[in-house]
């Protein structure tokens, strides 16, 4: 193994680490419409009503989706918009285990 | 209670005398617990709340339902978070809630034309609050009902749509259980009041529901045609 290649990889993760974006993930509920879940996906952040349905089906389903992706900064706005709306929602860092799409 | 219709003044429906009313107290009631719990100053305005209030977490968990923690493990961004937000939501909430108990149930009754005193008119510039002030509703009502998943939630539509609670056996049982474990027991509802509170549960989401298909009909139709 050359240090050039150990620089490089060094250097990638670096790069990987900054660009880090954080998730805001919305949790199932019992009582939130699913046509109002729906209006929110579609109307806030201007989802297709497509995407909108696959989302909303997936916190109905496995309990939670990632809606959205971004600098922490950008997450909180959407938190904040997210429990405007009455919707169970947190942010977390990407790589964190709950942001992966499927599992418990 | 009749659904929501979109017309050209906005959205309509007929509410009984007793539906208006019921569900504007109970929507003032939730902002008083809401202003309360969440360190907002008790009749603060919009404008002040920025200079004056002093966010703290909620006691109540019908409160925290509606304010909750913005991350799941990392205490110290839950606590920015919520320094950050938590009075502009709390007051944000709390206004809209009083729009809402203003237009079902006004203070002051208008003077209309005859026949239309049961019709509830929401603008559309005004019916997403609307629906989120029915949101924010819901959850308390949801959450002093006990509903923590899905079958709860058609456990209380089939208690409520047959008119009846648990039978007598069941509600014993649970009282004896309550009294046994000699906690939470002291919270809960009575029969009676679980099927009172449960039917404003059911008739809100039934308002909502027939609100969003109509928002989201013109939301559709509104981004087709750009």
């Amino acid at each position: 193994m050359t240090s050039g290649a150990t620089q490089e990889d060094t250097r990638t993760e670096a790069v990987s680490r900054l660009a880090d974006p954080w998730v805001t993930i919305v949790w199932n509920d019992p009582v939130n419409l699913m046509s109002y879940v729906s209006y929110v996906f579609e109307s806030y952040f201007g989802y297709p009503e497509a995407k909108a349905r696959r989302l909303m089906l997936q916190v109905h389903h496995e309990g939670r989706a990632v809606v959205s992706t971004g600098p922490k900064e950008r997450m909180e706005v959407d938190v904040q918009a997210m429990h405007g709306f009455g919707l169970w929602a947190t942010m977390q860092q990407s790589d964190a285990p709950a942001a992966a799409g499927e599992g418990a | 209670m009749s659904p929501f219709r979109a017309t050209p003044a906005g959205y309509v429906a007929t509410w009984e005398p007793v539906e208006r009313e019921v569900l504007a107290r109970v929507a003032r009631d939730v902002a008083g617990l809401l202003s309360a719990d969440s360190g907002l100053p008790a009749d603060a305005t919009e404008a002040e709340v920025a200079f004056t209030g002093v966010a703290r977490v909620p006691r109540d968990p019908a409160v925290q339902r509606l304010l909750p923690d913005a991350h799941r493990e990392d205490a110290d961004v839950a606590a920015e978070f919520r320094h950050l937000t938590q009075t502009d939501l709390a007051a944000g909430k709390v206004a809209r809630l009083h729009r809402f108990a203003e237009t079902v149930d006004p203070v002051e009754e208008p003077v209309t034309d005859a026949g239309d005193g049961d019709q509830v008119l929401v603008g559309r510039d005004a019916a997403q609050d609307f629906a989120a002030a029915l949101t924010d509703v819901r959850l308390v009502l949801g959450e002093r009902l006990g509903l923590d998943d899905d079958a709860d939630v058609e456990r209380l539509h089939h208690e409520v749509l047959s008119g009846f609670g648990p039978d007598d056996a069941d509600t014993d049982a649970d009282a004896d259980a309550d009294a046994a474990d000699g906690g939470e027991g002291s919270d809960e509802l009575d029969p009676e009041q679980r099927v009172y509170w449960g039917g404003v549960f059911v008739a809100a989401g039934f308002a909502q529901e027939s609100l969003m298909d109509e928002l989201l009909a013109e939301l559709r139709a509104r981004r087709a045609g750009q």
